[in-house]
Formats: structure tokens, sequence, C-alpha cells
């Protein structure tokens, strides 16, 4: 294979890899502090992109056509509005089924997906459709050989890596980040310590909903089209992402993210069969995985009490 | 929320019908049936298909000349063909249903046919496209208003050809909506033998990306790529393509002819091809008529592509019961002989197997926002050019 | 109630007598205003049983009289399938209601008794459809047989998943399902030696010449064919039902209890985990691969839409609905999950939704399901 494609290949590989990567990261803050599965993590992303459409189209009746403008006050409102639901989605519904077997929880947090997906298609204008998100960034590319490299692509993926490092950064560097991190290893003993569980809790919700919300407007960025279904792949996938990472580290959603795509592009490119039966390779890769690695490939360190 | 007056609406709309119900004059009530996708990717389609339907109920009903007062049953086939068998079973069992206008997802029709026979439920197709619905077996309960896939790509591969297209490259969904489609089209481009087929991509019907193929094409260079299937996943493809830089001519099918197509993809939808069998809504016979009818009524969606074939199947059957009366064998031996009826999208003529033969092909080009007939726009007056056209 | 000897046996059997009633009157409905006034009436009537105690002498005398109130059941169910005897429609509602009740009895074996987490019931139920299909059409085999094949052949494809099942636990555990379920389907999609995405057709059942999918004319009355498949449902349910509780009294169950309620020390008491844990597994896989295929030959269809990962879904949420490891409570969870967003349809697009408001009050208000499992009695009669 020429050297253009196969550069164009890891590129596309490198956009998908990111976006599964921040759904995955959410997934593995969730499970850090509650030790729960929220399903419904790929839905708040879909809403989340479909509040960036929203805002979009109000600002632009509104006349204002900066394309910078409107993209930071597109995320400002999605990130923040999605923070909201999600901090509402663990104080109504997930914090309330602590004591109920962790399925309830997965199950409740599934129906909720149902149910704001559902919204959507129902109560957006013509939700049923699928949407035009703007091209907001810039759109010039250069060709190289076989290669078409694109800026909002590089600066997209900049974007991604920018949020992970200050999400990691927020976890090991701030008084915040040691909190949740405490929360995460010992509810108990963090409470104790004076550390207020239900704010951190919540606190974790707002941030792993918010980046469901930039993935979200990412996603329209990347492929200039919404509709109300691309959270419940994503979801799954993320999901997937941070199991096969490894629940207890941010690196293992992230590898597991970049790792899953990977397998798709593998999939499509390598196998000599049609590349619809990529996601079918891909998943059975997922499946020997775990079978190789249990606890996912960054182990967790903590040992099970007895 | 705003849910609740919603619902207070829909039942104080319910009282007044009922109310208008039982101050008209008692006539007979009859129930007819619809089914089509009301949920899911293509709902619009099926929504815009029930609109029409309901449409030509309401006419009748408005029409102090009908002799029975019709109810029309809606059930919702989810473009799933497990819940079409499930919905049809349904509809065909209940023995008070006459008849009904069903289907726009090839594979919920040609799964629900031996169903329909199953029951002696006499059914109008008004929207799926693939042949075998209608000619895999001989089954008088099954008629189709709408014409096959193979007429349109006929049209659509002896286009690309004349355009001097040389090399194409096929993606198609795995439903046996694409894999129709792929099977007809390389059949007939294979037939005229000037463009060839590169490489052949089956992709899932709810793929979100599809760089990776879209990258395997670009290696290919092809002059056009041919795609099988329906509009969520054409406007990805189409929508991805540009951000790989391909240049190619994007050629649709019918599953495309939809404002979904083109409002989800804005300016980029320029230039994509698309056929589809039968004159333009707004060129039919009755098409003004129609138009007009249907803006009155103030649905929330517009009836689509197919909207005037499901009113048509609809007018149909409610006048099929008008002259024999409610009873389904006598509504099966009436269609058997249905020749130059005259209907919104034309004269319609049933073979023996229940096939309306529809010659007219529409070829479609998107131009300045809006499906163009080809041989009006400036594409093929040569005021515009499609890419890589000569 | 402890200590007051016996219950008795009529406020189960008046229970009985009562869901039955409604279930046939809600079948029966056909007015959407109708039906949405008797799921009101429903709601509260449960509501107010459990508020004035009722329900407590209800479930008092259902674990008292469980055997006589078994064939209570299984008499208002026939009395079901003779009001509806020509109602295709009906009975095909109700024929689903009898096998998915069997595929979740399988899931709570797995779940429920043995811990093991199956999101991929759907898959299962799938490869049993499947076998049908393929084996009624190119095989001569006996159908009754194929039904067996079935089972053994989801318990197979089961197997395959052993190793990573047995390695992980809790949300590892899941994903390996999950990413089964997605797996499968997309491999029924691109795959065209099974129909593709198309599906298809499945023969109908035949014994000793006797064929299921005609009509039954007895004199004047014309029974609809589907009794025929109500009759064999029932009796799989039946059998089914009845293993599944012997299985839970033996010492099998009491295992299978040990070692999900804490595997450590169920292994430190010289349980084989891994043996029990598989046998539960293949087990629970053969009873909803069973039903699959006797379901495919019912529908007369398949596809691989049928059997998604939303409908694995569907099954766990029946198993939590019903109250994990109670079978009484499963076979309400399903009539619930099954029989009401059918009867909904005219609210079309709103059903989904309404369907998981629905489930998000019950795991919001009532976290153990709605028939939750009572505590293990060792001596009949006895009562912790």
């Amino acid at each position: 294979m020429d050297a253009g494609l196969f550069a164009q290949y890891v590129m596309n590989g490198l956009m998908l890899g990111m976006m599964y990567a921040l759904v995955a990261v959410g997934f593995t803050l969730f499970f850090g502090v509650l030790d729960v599965i929220k399903f419904s993590h790929g839905d708040v992303l879909t809403v989340g992109a479909f509040t960036a459409l929203a805002t979009y189209i109000g600002l632009h009746t509104l006349g204002l056509n900066s394309n910078w403008l409107n993209l930071v006050v597109m995320l400002v409102l999605a990130t923040l509005a999605m923070a909201l639901l999600g901090m509402a989605i663990a104080r109504y519904l997930v914090m309330p089924l602590r004591s109920a077997p962790a399925l309830n929880t997965l199950l409740i947090t599934l129906m909720l997906g149902t149910v704001l997906r559902e919204c959507v298609r129902l109560f957006y204008p013509q939700g049923a459709n699928p949407k035009p998100f703007p091209a907001l960034l810039p759109r010039t590319s250069f060709d190289f050989g076989d290669f078409n490299l694109r800026v909002d692509n590089v600066l997209m993926l900049a974007a991604g890596v920018l949020v992970i490092v200050g999400i990691q950064y927020l976890l090991n560097r701030t008084k915040l980040g040691l909190a949740i991190r405490a929360v995460a290893q010992d509810e108990e003993t963090a409470r104790t310590m004076g550390i207020n569980f239900t704010a951190i809790v919540l606190v974790t919700f707002a941030l792993g909903s918010g980046l469901a919300a930039f993935a979200g407007v990412m996603n329209g960025l990347y492929y200039n089209e919404i509709n109300f279904g691309i959270g419940l792949y994503l979801g799954v996938v993320g999901f997937a992402a941070a199991i096969i990472g490894g629940l207890g580290s941010i690196y293992g959603a992230i590898l597991g993210g970049f790792l899953f795509a990977g397998l798709q592009t593998i999939g499509t490119v390598m196998l000599p069969f049609a590349s619809a039966y990529k996601d079918v390779f891909a998943f059975a890769v997922v499946i020997a995985i775990m079978a190789w690695r249990p606890t996912g490939l960054i182990r967790e360190k903590i040992s099970e009490r007895v | 929320m705003s849910k609740t007056p919603k619902f207070a609406a829909l039942g104080i709309a319910a009282l007044i019908l009922g109310a208008a119900a039982v101050s008209a004059d008692a006539k007979d009530k009859v129930k007819v049936g619809f089914i089509g996708p009301l949920t899911g990717g293509v709902s619009v389609n099926g929504i815009g298909g029930r609109n029409s339907a309901d449409l030509a109920v309401r006419l009748r009903n408005a029409d102090a000349k009908s002799k029975y007062e019709y109810e029309m049953v809606v059930l919702d086939d989810e473009c799933k063909p497990n819940v079409a068998v499930q919905v049809a079973t349904k509809m065909a069992a209940d023995k008070d249903i006459i008849a009904g206008a069903t289907h726009y997802c090839s594979a919920t029709a040609i799964a629900t046919v031996d169903t329909y026979h199953k029951f002696g439920f006499p059914v109008i197709v008004w929207g799926a496209v693939l042949p075998d619905i209608t000619y895999r077996n001989k089954y008088d309960e099954i008629h189709r208003v709408n014409g096959t896939m193979i007429n349109q790509n006929d049209a659509n591969a002896d286009l690309i050809s004349k355009l001097g297209y040389k090399t194409v490259a096929v993606i198609h969904d795995t439903t046996d909506y694409g894999k129709g489609h792929n099977e007809y089209f390389s059949k007939a481009l294979a037939k005229i033998g000037k463009a060839k087929i590169v490489g052949t991509f089956g992709v899932t019907a709810d793929q979100q990306d599809f760089t990776a193929e879209l990258t395997k094409i670009k290696a290919l260079n092809p002059d056009v790529i041919y795609f099988g299937g329906l509009t969520p996943i054409g406007v990805r493809i189409r929508s991805q393509m540009d951000k790989l830089g391909i240049k190619a001519l994007f050629d649709g099918t019918s599953g495309i002819v939809s404002d979904a197509y083109i409002q989800g993809l804005g300016p980029l939808a320029e230039g994509s091809l698309a056929f589809r069998e039968g004159a333009p809504t707004e060129k039919l016979p009755g098409g003004k008529f129609f138009m007009e009818k249907y803006n009155a009524q103030k649905y929330d969606n517009p009836p689509e592509a197919y909207g005037a074939f499901a009113y048509a199947a609809m007018n149909m059957i409610l006048d099929t019961i008008e002259k024999v009366g409610p009873d389904r064998k006598k509504v099966i031996a009436d269609l058997a002989n249905v020749k130059d009826r005259d209907s919104i999208v034309g004269k319609i003529t049933f073979d023996d197997h229940g096939q309306n033969t529809v010659a007219v092909i529409t070829k479609y080009v998107v131009q300045d926002g809006k499906f163009v007939e080809w041989d009006d726009s400036e594409y093929a007056s040569g005021k515009r050019k499609l890419p890589g056209q000569k | 109630m402890a200590g007051k000897g016996h219950a008795a046996l009529w406020p189960g059997v008046a229970a009985l007598a009562i869901a039955t009633a409604y279930v046939v009157a809600l079948l029966a409905a056909e007015k959407q205003s109708l039906i949405i006034i008797l799921l009101a009436i429903g709601i509260v009537a449960v509501l107010a049983a459990a508020w004035f105690g009722l329900l407590e002498n209800v479930s008092a005398s259902f674990t008292d009289h469980e055997d006589s109130l078994a064939i209570c059941a299984v008499a208002a169910a026939c009395v079901v399938g003779a009001i509806f005897h020509d109602n295709h429609f009906v009975l095909l509602l109700v024929i689903t209601v009898l096998l998915y009740s069997v595929a979740t009895l399988g899931l709570n074996i797995q779940f429920g008794y043995a811990g093991v987490l199956n999101f991929a019931g759907a898959s299962f139920f799938g490869i049993g459809a499947y076998t049908s299909a393929v084996l009624n059409t190119h095989t001569a085999l006996p159908h009754l047989l194929v039904l067996l094949i079935g089972g053994v052949l989801a318990a197979l494809a089961g197997s395959l998943l052993l190793l990573p099942v047995l390695r992980t636990r809790g949300h590892y555990a899941a994903v390996v399902t999950i990413a089964f379920a997605l797996l499968f389907k997309t491999f029924l999609e691109v795959n065209d030696v099974l129909g593709g995405p198309q599906g298809m057709q499945v023969k109908g059942m035949r014994i000793l010449g006797w064929s299921f999918n005609d009509n039954i004319d007895i004199g004047r009355v014309s029974l609809s064919f589907y009794m025929n498949y109500f009759v064999l449902s029932l009796l799989l349910l039946v059998a089914t039902f009845v293993l599944v509780r012997r299985l839970e009294r033996s010492w099998i169950g009491l295992n299978l209890d040990a070692l999900r309620l804490d595997e450590t020390a169920a292994s430190c008491f010289g349980l084989d985990i891994v043996r029990w844990k598989i046998t539960a597994f293949l087990i629970g896989n053969f009873f909803i691969g069973t039903a699959g295929a006797l379901f495919g030959m019912v529908g007369g269809f398949v596809a691989p839409n049928n059997y998604t990962f939303a409908d694995s879904l569907i099954l766990v949420s029946i198993l939590l609905l019903g109250g994990i490891g109670n079978p009484w409570g499963l076979l309400v969870a399903t009539i619930i999950v099954v029989v009401v967003p059918e009867k909904l349809q005219t609210i079309q697009e709103y059903r989904f939704l309404l369907y998981a408001l629905m489930v998000i009050a019950v795991l919001l208000f009532r976290p153990e399901g709605l028939l939750p499992r009572p505590v293990r009695r060792y001596f009949p009669g006895w009562r912790p």
C-alpha cells in the first residue's frame, strides 16, 4: 500500500479513535466514583450535539455569523447543558438506586437513553431526519499524493488531545481531582476525611457528560451530519472500549478507544472478505481480549475485598 | 412538558370526530389498513405515506356520495422484517379490515407476502421496489402501484454510460433493497458494456463511519460512486466523500429521493443523481390536485417521494370497496382486472402478478437544493457540469 | 405473617382469577381509550392492593399452595386460549408471552441463580430460530427433534463464550455478552448463506402428518391454527417451569445460590465454581434456544433484526421487572412487557417513550422488581 493511502487510514482511525476515547473516558469516570455503568452516556452525546445545533440555528437567526464565536458559544452551551443533565441523572436516577443491584442502574440508564433518543426524534423539529451540522472549522485541505490532510481534522484532534490532557491534569494535579480519586478508591474513607461525597459524584457526572457534549459537537463537525441514533452506537462502542482498556484508569479508556478504531480500520483494509465484516471482527477481538485479560488491558490495581 | 396539551388536543379532536361520526347519517363503517415505517431512520417516508393514505380516506369520507364510512387502521413496521410480519399478521388476522396499503421498505414487504397470502388479505404495496415482492410468487393478494427497481437501474446505467463515465464503485446496504439494487445495476451496466465496476462494498444499514470503505474506493479512483440504499446512510456517505476529497459523481437510487437527503447535506447534495419510477409528483396527472389537498390538511410532514403512490393505493382500495362491497374475496377478484385505471399517478394496469407496469422513470439531479428532473436541468443542457463530466 | 401456620388458599385463587379476567379484558380491548382506562385501572388496583396489604396474603398463599395454584394457572391459560380460540392475533400474542417466558426462565437460571450475566439472550433465541429455519427447509428431521437441536446448538454456541465468561466478572462479563450480541447480529446481516438482513422463511411445524399451520375445524367450531402452537408452547412452558422450580429447590439450586452470593466463600466450602457456572450457562441457553426454535416456526420468519442487542435488553428487563430469581414474577413481567407495547400500537410513535418511562418508574419505586424472590425455604411450611 502506498504511503499516502496508509496515512489516510491512520488519520481516519485517529479521528474515530478520538471520539471513541472521549466517550470511553466518561464511562471510566462514572465507574470510578460510583461503580456504575451509565448507559445513557451515548444518548447524552446525541442530546449535546442537538443542543449545539439548536444553538447554532439560534445564533444564526440572531445574525451572528462569525464561525469561531458561534463555535465557542455552541461548545459552552452544549457542555453546560449536558453537565446539568448529567448531574440531574446522577441525582435523581443513579444515586437513589445505589442500594439496588448494579444491573438496575444499568437498565435504568439504558431506558433513560431510550427516553432521550425518542425525545430528540419526536420533539426536535423533524428530529427523525438526519440533520446537517455546519462546518465551522476552516475547510482547507492539503493533498499529499493520496493523502488528503484537512485542517479541521487536525484542529479537532488537537482539541481532543487538549481536553484529555486537561482532564488528566484535573484528576492528578488539583484538589478536586484528588477528591474524585479518593471517592473512587474508597467512599467511606473519603467521607470520613470530610469530602462531600454527593457533591463529588455530581461534579464527576457533570464532567463526564460535558465530555460527551464535546464529543457530540466533534462528531457533528467531523461528519457534518447528526441524527438521533448516533449516540446509541457510540455509547456501546465507548463502553466496550472502556472495558477492554480496563475500567480502573483513564489511560485504559483512551487505549481502548484507539484500539477499537484500529481494529475496525484493520478489519476493512486487511481482511480478505467483505468490509461489512469489520464489526464482527472487531467484536470478536474484544471477546478474545476479555478471555485473555479479564479485567482489561490495564488491570485494576485494587484487589478484591473478601 | 408539552405533551399534556398535545394529548388533551388529541382527546378533544377525538371527541369532535366521534360526534361528527354520530351525527352523520349512519353509513356502514368499513376498516382499511395502512402499514409503513413510522419509527426509525426512514420514518419520514412512512409518515408521508401515512398522511397521504389518510388524505385519501378523509376525502372519501367527506364525499357525500360514498357508500361507507371508512376508518384507517395504521400500523408501524419500523422497516424491520420481523416487526412487519407481526403487524401484518395482526392486520390480516383482523377480519374487519378489508384491505391494506402496505410497506415502504422492500425488506418488510417481501417478508410479509406469505402472511397476506395465508390470510387471504388483499394489499397494495405503495413504496417498496424489490421485484421479488410481486414476482417471486404468484399471489392474488399482492399488488403494487409503484414500479420495481429493475427499470430505474436500467435508466441509471444508461445515463451513466451516455455521460461517458468509465469506472464505477458500488456501495450498497446489505438489506435486500441494497443487494437488489447492486444486482440489477451491475447487470444493466454490464449489458451496455461501456463502464465497468471496479469495486463493490456492502455496508450495514445503520453504519455511521464510512471513511475506511471510502478510502479504499479513493485508491480505486472511480468516476462514479453508485449507492444502493436509503437516505440516512446516503447522507453520511456523500458528506464523508467530501471529507476525504473524493470528487466522483454520487449516483443514488430511489431510496435517496426525499427532502431529508437535501436537508441533511445542504450544498453538498448538489449534483447528486437519483432515479425513481413514475413521474415526479408535481408532473403527475393528479399531482397538483394532490398537493393542494395535502397542504390543505396541514400535516406536519411533506408527502415525500412515495406519498402520491400511497394515496393512489389507498384510493384504489376505496374505489374497489365502493364497487364490490367490503368483502376481501370480491376485492381480490376485482383488483385482478385493473386495467388503465385512472389515478393521480397516471393509468394503472396490473399484470398477472399484480404489478403495475410503470414505464416512466424519472431521472433526477440535485440542482440548487432541489431534485430537478434531469432533462430540465442545467446539467443536461450543459450549462453546469457534473463532477468528471466530459 | 410468620407463625400463623398455613396461609389460606383462596387469596391466591382469587388473585389468579382477577388477573386472568384482567388479561382477557386487555387482550380483547380494541379501542385505545378503553385500553388506556384498563391500564390505569390495573395500576391503581395493584397500588391499592399493596396499600391495604392484600398482596402479602396473595404471596403467602402462593408460597404455601404453589402446586395447586400452578395447576390453576395452567387452567387459567387454557381459559384464555379457549376464549380467543379463533382470534389469530391474540393467540400469537399469548404464544409470544409463553415462549418469552421460557426464554427468561433460562436467563433466570443464569443470572437469578448462578449470577452469570447474559446480555445476548436474544442472540441465543435467534440461534434456535435460525436452526429451525435451516433444518425445516433443508432436512426431513422430525420437527420436535428440531426444537431440541435448536436448544443444543444455542448451548454449544454459548460454550464458545465460556472462557471469557468464566474469567470475567461484573461489568467485564457484561461486555463479553454485549459484544457477542452485536457480533451475532452483524454476522447474520453480512452473511448470505443465512439470508442476510433479509431473513429466511421458516416452514411450519408438522408432527406425524398433523400440520400446525392449518386451521382446525371441529364441527361448526373453527379454531385458529395458532391453537396448535398455543398448546405446544404451553406444554413447553409448563415443562420448563417445573424443571426450573425443581432445579431451584434441589442441591444444584443451593450450590448456584451459594456461588452467586459469594464466590470466594463458596469455593472455600469446596464448591466447584467453574463447573456450576458452566452448568447454569449451558442449561439456560438450552431453554432459550428451544424457545427460539419454536418461536421461529410460529412466526414463520426469521431475520437478524429480531435478535438485536435491544431485544436482549428486553429479555433482561423482563427479568428485572419481574424480580430476579422468582419464576412467578417473570410470568407477570413477560405479560406486561409483551402485551402492553403491543396494545398501545395506536399511540404509535410514542410507545417506546412510554415503555421506557414505565420501566424507569418501576425501577425507581420498586427496585427489587414486581414480585421479589422470597427467602429460600428448606422445609415445606417453614418460614424464616
